[in-house]
């Protein structure tokens, strides 16, 4: 069977399953992200806050996580939580080994990781602000949290959308590692359907083309959202 | 859990010996994907749309889709045709070894060219042009001019992208080969103990990537005296 | 008069130059002789720049041709497609030649400054290593920045790398200098430094083009002057008269314009 046979939607395609696991990787990618983008709002304010233990915190944060495989990383939470599930499951009596949710781990994994890059991208833009239009809210009389609010979040959000778009894109590509502790996402489905049918190439490739057609479109979005958020500010270059 | 520093040293013992697997990977994959990156990043600035296009198509692919996508068909897509199983290369495509090697290099080749052609497209154009009237051209003016020049700018991002590079390096585990995650994913597996050996692991691929940091801020300091001050150059 | 058999050190002839639909220059003709100092003149966008750096193949002229000492550069200038050298060794060879200094000097950033003056002697004209450093520092001593042969340009005045710039041109021991506006990069008292190192080129005998807005140089200094406008030569002559007794209107004008802002 040629590849556009075996992707087609029919009883014997795999279109449906291929789709399906598209949505689980969109899925997961997205979970990560946001878990990252928490995670990154945190550790860029402790790297700016004036505690030097927060800002030793947030920065070994950032190095470990960026100088670590991202494999590792999943290996460590799938296998950390499961030991931690299968521990408590022996006190009910269970035997064994129990494997932790797939979804959950893989989000928290790609979620810590992509913290630590997002991160550097929110600490870069809120770095990039105008030290003028704080001190004009400053000299305005706003509290700090109303300047952070009103003045800080809307321009470092500005600033940050191509770094950010970056991040997306990066996290997407590692959802496909969240295969190897067994979600069923794109990249694991790919794998089911060229072991039964001894087609891997037509399956990879369908694969690889599906996450180029992801990443294509979600690079139009961000070029977008970029645009929008540069209104009204005149580039100097 | 008890802090179990025997099994810690034991561990990290074994984990070391996935060192010169990792090491290999990194180096060869960068070099054949450094050549690529140099012809591609050619084809992109060479403002002929039959050169740039493929170059833009082949960025676009690989830089679009995960590596471990890229590894998958190169170890297990390929096989799936008889011409490559008769011919003289299948010896090499079925090794996890030179298919990880591949994948990494034509991964790496996709994003060193953007890195390069930044590079390159950086270098002042009157720098150029006064390398023309004074005669020079071709491959002189760029050995000579253009190369110094942009490899100042190249540096910082080369330095990022052979650390990624290090720990893409990871993913060859996923087909068979037992670099330091292989070797740590198989050493969890049998101990159940994810967090000594992710400490032990992970403690190896930083002072890697310390030491590729160092190296790159050592050359780049090399390489660029005029940044510095007339007095500290001559110490 | 020169020998009139002699070959001129530059030859111009009905230059044409265009970018794309827009015609830059018109034709233009000019010969300098050996020795002789040629000021060009003209109002922003006249196409003084084109004009020099049809000369050394910067910009390939579209019609007409150059001669460097009445060897004719060949150019394949078939229309409809974009004008360009036939033999790019030959075009290296003459560019040796006719050294260009700039407007905003380009000295080479990676490159000390007395690297910089040896870069094309040793590269290009494959002269000795030793001869060439012991030339540059003779004339980096000549230009008043031989203390600073070891610097790198980001660390010199402006002046002092236009200086640099003019001595690099030097050591390619060159027929012909072309200058582009050299001066109009740097503050007012900077201009000075390098207005005394070309006027003691000029003194010397050699042969420059050069292309400026200092008119009381112009005026002391060259030979003839040019008034280029819109891509066409509307003045030529010796600067004594053509200043005193302009014959174009418009010439009339940029020079007392130019006069009240200078
Ligand atoms: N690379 C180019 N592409 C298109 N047009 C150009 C280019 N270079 C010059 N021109 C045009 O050619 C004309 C002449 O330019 P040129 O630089 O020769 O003027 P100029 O006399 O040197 O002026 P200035 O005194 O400002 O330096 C101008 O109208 C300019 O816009
Ligand atoms: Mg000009």
């Amino acid at each position: 069977m040629n590849t556009l046979g075996l992707m087609s939607f029919g009883p014997d395609g795999w279109g449906y399953s291929m789709l399906a696991a598209t949505g689980t990787t969109v899925a997961v990618a997205a979970c990560g992200f946001f878990v990252g983008a928490l995670l990154g709002c945190l550790g860029a304010a402790a790297s700016l806050s004036r505690l030097r233990v927060l800002r030793l915190v947030a920065d070994f944060y950032t190095t470990v996580l960026r100088g670590i495989p991202d494999l590792l990383v999943i290996y460590l939470f799938y296998f950390g939580s499961s030991s931690v599930i299968s521990t408590a499951s022996a006190l009910f009596g269970a035997e064994g080994f129990v494997g932790a949710p797939a979804f959950l781990t893989g989000a928290l994994a790609i979620g810590v990781v992509s913290g630590a890059y997002q991160m550097q991208v929110f600490r870069g833009a809120v770095l990039a602000l105008s030290k003028g239009e704080i001190e004009a809210g400053r000299a305005y009389g706003m509290p700090s949290l109303l300047l952070f609010r009103r003045i800080v979040l809307p321009q470092a959000a500005r600033f940050a959308i191509p770094g950010i778009g970056n991040v997306w894109q990066l996290v997407l590509k590692e959802s496909a590692l969240i295969s190897v502790i067994g979600l069923v996402e794109l990249m694991r489905q790919a794998q089911i359907g060229s072991g039964s049918t001894r087609q891997p190439f037509s399956f990879y490739l369908t694969a690889g083309a599906l996450y180029l057609l992801i990443t294509l479109v979600s690079g139009l979005v961000f070029r977008f959202a970029e645009k929008q958020a540069m209104r009204g500010i005149r580039r100097g270059v | 859990m008890p802090f179990d520093l025997p099994f810690l040293a034991e561990s990290f013992v074994a984990l070391l010996r996935g060192i010169p697997l990792t090491l290999q990977l990194t180096v060869l994959s960068v070099v054949a994907g450094g050549i690529l990156a140099f012809g591609l990043a050619f084809m992109r600035i060479s403002r002929r749309w039959w050169l740039d296009a493929p170059a833009r198509f082949y960025i676009l692919v690989f830089r679009g889709t995960p590596l471990l996508v890229q590894i998958y068909i190169i170890y297990y897509g390929l096989s799936q045709f008889p011409v490559l199983r008769n011919s003289v290369l299948w010896p090499f495509l079925r090794e996890a070894y030179w298919c990880a090697m591949l994948a990494l290099a034509f991964n790496t080749a996709a994003y060193s060219a953007e890195i390069i052609r930044g590079g390159l497209l950086s270098v002042p154009a009157g720098h150029v042009e006064a390398a023309r009237a004074c005669g020079m051209s071709g491959f002189l003016l760029f050995r000579r001019i253009v190369m110094p020049l942009a490899l100042r700018q190249m540096l910082p991002g080369y330095s990022n992208e052979i650390i990624l590079m290090v720990k893409s390096t990871a993913l060859a585990s996923t087909i068979t080969l037992l670099e330091i995650t292989g070797i740590a994913a198989k050493l969890i597996s049998e101990s159940y103990r994810p967090v000594e050996i992710f400490v032990c692991a992970g403690a190896i691929y930083l002072a890697i990537n310390f030491l590729v940091a160092r190296l790159f801020a050592w050359l780049e300091y090399a390489v660029s005296p005029e940044t510095r001050k007339p007095e500290e150059r001559r110490a | 008069m020169p020998d009139a058999t002699t070959m001129p050190a530059v030859a111009l002839s009905g230059i044409r130059k265009s970018y794309g639909p827009l015609e830059v220059l018109h034709g233009v003709s000019l010969a300098a002789r050996e020795g002789e100092v040629i000021s060009i003149l003209g109002s922003s966008g006249s196409g003084k720049s084109t004009l020099l750096r049809c000369i050394n193949m910067l910009e390939v002229p579209n019609g007409g041709s150059v001669a460097f000492h009445g060897e004719t550069i060949s150019l394949d200038q078939t229309p409809g497609r974009a004008p360009r050298p036939r033999d790019s060794a030959q075009i290296n060879r003459l560019r040796s030649k006719a050294a260009m200094v700039f407007q905003s000097f380009n000295l080479w950033s990676h490159l000390t400054i007395l690297e910089n003056l040896i870069e094309a002697p040793v590269h290009v004209q494959k002269r000795s290593r030793k001869d060439c450093l012991a030339e540059a520092e003779a004339l980096l001593e000549r230009v008043g920045i031989a203390d600073k042969r070891h610097c790198y340009p980001t660390h010199l005045s402006g002046g002092q790398q236009q200086r640099a710039a003019i001595a690099r041109a030097l050591a390619m021991q060159p027929r012909v200098m072309l200058f582009d506006e050299p001066t109009s990069a740097l503050d007012p008292e900077l201009v000075g430094e390098v207005l005394k190192v070309m006027r003691d080129l000029a003194a010397e005998g050699r042969t420059m083009l050069i292309v400026t807005h200092e008119m009381a140089f112009a005026r002391d200094v060259s030979t003839r002057t040019v008034f280029l406008h819109k891509g066409r030569i509307e003045e030529e002559g010796p600067p004594s008269e053509v200043f005193s007794n302009p014959r174009s209107e418009r010439f009339r004008q940029f020079v007392s314009r130019e006069h009240l802002q200078g």
